[in-house]
């Protein structure tokens, strides 16, 4: 199977869905011209013209509305945003109408749109761009997330987000466009809503999403040595989450840790160990640990803004509170 | 600075305590000694004394909850402190020191040392989470698969069923009151995980009596395990005593209570004694005529009456002076220190000095709580000699029975044991013996002659090696020398002697000796 980067599998998806597709668009600030902020439009603009690959301003809310006024008429537009930090602007279009109009048109109106672009903190960006946002989206019903972790993952849940009939939002990250994964060379989807079994284990539970994967399994590396079976659960979706692969898990191994990297008030962590407290209340072994990135804005000195963030060291210590087990 | 109060050893052998009382409200002032709270140890209730003067900031273990010892049960400090970061560390973060010595389990706390007796708080060590094994071993990943299903369909009795329901509730109106992370169980359960708690349910634990390992105490469910493993072929107690059966429906059903601390103290130590001093019984009818006249001479210029006892007691003693093989204590590996009076304060190695010597390697000073702690574990048998005489008395209390001990019998006159007896039956049935005072008999006297019985055979109060039941003053036909019958006074006594510390000859000989000197108790001076 050849390997591809993330931001390779992301160029695949939409190259593929545009040639399948010509109602699929690409939209956003330096998609065209300079090929993408991140290189992931990279070719597209002269694969499919500039009449499917549209340059913006920078102008979130404006081009985010054309993307769902686009939608509305049939077109399925994906929306690229150079970051979520900027997409916060945007925050009106997407909640008060991508993921309304369904609902509040009896079903007559469908906005299949994506919205996508890197998410949560990366390196030395501070405060105002180093956040993890997809609680914000997480939050309103009518819209999808995804936020796959790996090239495969993000080939095919990009695919079938372009395909559905909703809003979807995905999350992706700055540091991930360069790593490498497989990615089968035959066209497939991944399906929305449906977490993976990065790793089997017995004895503890790890949940994540996202970027934090790598962390997470190399700590279920370090627990192994250790003679800890950690299951690691990569989520890929956040909403609809998929109860069923987290409660099995949690039911085969009593105990569970959630690793996020937003922060811990109101985020999908927190919405992940409530749904495991309540549907696992009873094999419980201990209380479900949450590590989440420190619920301050992101420091720029970089010893901080590392302290700040969840780590293998703090998956461990956290393993160790749910075992009871001081000696790891 | 705000500082964790916690739950400390008030007797030798007592693992956890239940708060009967607290007497001061949160932000009260108090001084070094005063008394904060009232606890119900395994044998008696105590007084919590201030180990310094603070202020009460927050109660964290209320009225009617049970503590290990070790455990947090209050924040004190200045008024107006912030105490929420020491709140933190009662939960899960808590405890890297780890604990230095576990509590005991009931089942089998003969295998550890009793916490180290302090009467001064000072002393109290921090609590710190139990390692546990890896891997495997802590789970069974079968049970825990397995939903919640099962349990109904296991219990079929009502009361199990009425039991089953609080265990699944979750603890969510006692959540306010402390930060996320503290464990907290409603009243009638300890600290205790789901899991934990549906384990108990199905395996018929009764989780209270089950030593919590986690953070805070918290019972997990490597605790349930190990607990299980423990209690073969021991009597569980499946009903918690929460059910309320209804007036009519359930009348038929027995109704099954959890026992007191207390009872279950009584039950384990006297099981333990019965079941492993091979016991055997030695009858002696004796008249008491001199005895009573000698009490009657006593009394008739008293404004109080000496006792019966009291002269009882001191014949004993006067014996035991004569036949120190009977004041023995019989320990071998692995067996309970404490008696049901307690344990020996005589004779007892400090902790941790385990005494692998047999006889009189101790010398005692009777009365220090701090010399009482039981000689934790030996390898092989030990023969302990004891060189004071404190003869415990058996006294029958509505909550179970208590044997307040006597010291230095034979340095004492009638009228001082008396006087001690008649003080410490008063404090046994007020509940406030302090382990000094019911630990450490070398020799048990029990009469149930005010109950009208002629005669009876006792169980050995562990780890003493004999016991005196005495039985009612009757009148009786009896044949003298001259073979003429006549009606006498007369009192059965059976001495009750372990055979594995005292012989058959050894015994009967000491009971012969004792008769004579209580049908004749001038032979008690000679």
């Amino acid at each position: 199977m050849p390997e591809l980067t993330y931001r390779e599998a992301l160029n695949r998806a939409m190259d593929e869905e545009m040639a399948r597709d010509e109602k699929v668009f690409l939209i956003g600030e330096e998609v065209g011209e300079y090929d993408g902020a991140y290189k992931v439009s990279r070719g597209l603009l002269a694969k499919y013209g500039p009449k499917r690959v549209r340059d913006t301003p920078i102008s979130e809310l404006g081009f985010t509305g054309l993307g769902v006024g686009a939608a509305i008429v049939g077109l399925r537009p994906v929306v690229e945003w150079m970051t979520h930090n900027f997409a916060l602007l945007a925050v009106d279009q997407v909640m008060n109408n991508a993921a309304k109009l369904r609902q509040m048109s009896g079903g007559q109106i469908s906005v299949p749109i994506v919205f996508r672009g890197p998410n949560g903190p990366a390196e030395f960006l501070a405060a105002q761009h180093s956040q993890s946002l997809g609680g914000f989206w997480m939050h309103v019903p009518g819209l999808k997330v995804v936020a796959p972790a790996t090239p495969s993952d993000a080939y095919g849940l990009l695919k079938s987000a372009i395909r559905d009939d909703n809003p979807v939002v995905m999350l992706e990250a700055e540091l991930m466009y360069p790593w490498k994964g497989e990615v089968s060379e035959q066209e497939f989807l991944v399906p929305i809503g449906k977490a993976r079994i990065a790793r089997e284990g017995e004895d503890v539970t790890l949940i994540t999403y996202s970027k934090p994967i790598r962390m997470v399994e190399e700590a279920a590396e370090r627990l192994a040595e250790k003679g800890v079976r950690a299951e690691v659960i990569d989520l890929r979706s956040l909403r609809p989450l998929d109860e069923e692969t987290v409660v099995n898990s949690v039911r085969k191994t009593g105990r569970c840790v959630v690793i996020d990297e937003a922060w811990p008030m109101a985020s999908p962590g927190v919405t992940v160990a409530q749904l495991v407290n309540s549907r696992c209340f009873d094999v419980l072994d201990a209380p479900v640990e949450l590590v989440s990135g420190e619920d301050v804005p992101m420091p720029y000195n970089h010893t901080l803004e590392l302290a700040a963030q969840p780590s293998v060291e703090k998956v461990i210590a956290a393993v160790g509170r749910v075992l009871y087990r001081e000696d790891l | 600075m705000a500082e964790l109060l916690r739950m400390i050893a008030l007797s030798p052998t007592m693992s956890e305590g239940r708060i009967s009382k607290w007497k001061i409200n949160e932000g009260t002032e108090f001084s070094s000694g005063d008394v904060l709270c009232e606890v119900e140890t395994d044998k008696a209730s105590m007084d919590y004394e201030a180990p310094q003067s603070a202020s009460l900031l927050k109660i964290l273990l209320q009225a009617g909850e049970t503590a290990n010892v070790g455990d947090p049960i209050a924040v004190i400090g200045q008024k107006g402190e912030d105490y929420a970061p020491l709140l933190k560390g009662v939960g899960p973060e808590e405890g890297s020191a780890g604990r230095a010595q576990e509590p005991e389990r009931p089942a089998e706390d003969a295998k550890q040392e009793a916490p180290s007796a302090a009467t001064q708080p000072v002393a109290a060590k921090p609590v710190g989470k139990q390692p546990i094994e890896a891997g495997e071993s802590q789970r069974s990943p079968k049970s825990a698969a397995e939903p919640a299903a099962q349990p109904a369909q296991r219990s079929p009795t009502p009361i199990a069923e009425a039991t089953a329901q609080p265990l699944q509730q979750p603890a969510a109106k006692d959540a306010k009151s402390l930060p996320r992370k503290t464990p907290q169980a409603p009243a009638r359960f300890p600290p205790s995980s789901p899991l934990a708690r549906k384990l108990a349910l199905e395996k018929g634990i009764d989780i209270r009596l089950v030593p919590g390992s986690g953070p805070g105490g918290r019972v997990i469910e490597h605790d349930i395990l190990e607990f299980e493993k423990g209690m073969k072929g021991t009597v569980l107690f499946p009903g918690a005593g929460t059910a309320e059966p209804a007036p009519s429906e359930l009348r038929r059903e027995p109704a099954i209570t959890q026992p007191s601390m207390k009872r279950l103290v009584i039950a384990r130590r006297l099981s333990e004694s019965f079941f492993t001093a091979p016991h055997y019984y030695l009858k002696k009818k004796i008249r008491a005529e001199a005895l009573l006249a000698l009490r009657a001479t006593a009394n008739a210029a008293r404004p109080t009456k000496l006792s019966f006892n009291a002269f009882l007691v001191k014949i004993v003693a006067e014996a035991l002076v004569r036949h120190p093989e009977i004041n023995v204590y019989w320990r071998t590996p692995g067996a309970t220190g404490a008696g049901i009076a307690g344990v020996g304060a005589a004779g007892a190695a400090a902790p941790g000095a385990a005494k692998e010597t047999a006889v009189g390697t101790t010398a005692v000073s009777s009365s220090t709580v701090a010399s009482s702690s039981t000689v934790a574990s030996v390898s092989h048998p030990v023969l302990e000699q004891r060189h004071s005489i404190d003869i415990g008395l058996a006294v029958a209390l509505s909550d179970g029975l208590i044997t307040p001990v006597v010291r230095d019998c034979n340095l004492k006159s009638v009228s001082e044991i008396d006087a001690e007896l008649v003080q410490l039956i008063e404090k046994a049935r007020a509940g406030r013996l302090a382990p000094e005072e019911y630990e450490g008999a070398g020799f048990t006297i029990s009469s149930l002659g005010s109950f009208g019985i002629d005669e009876f055979t006792a169980i050995i109060n562990p780890p003493g090696s004999a016991i005196l039941a005495v039985g009612a003053i009757v009148k009786e036909p009896v044949v003298d020398e001259g073979d003429t019958i006549s009606v006498a006074q007369t009192i059965s006594l059976t001495l009750g002697c372990d055979h594995r510390s005292i012989d058959g000859a050894v015994g009967a000989v000491f009971l012969a000796d004792l008769a004579m000197m209580l049908e004749n108790p001038a032979m008690a001076l000679v």
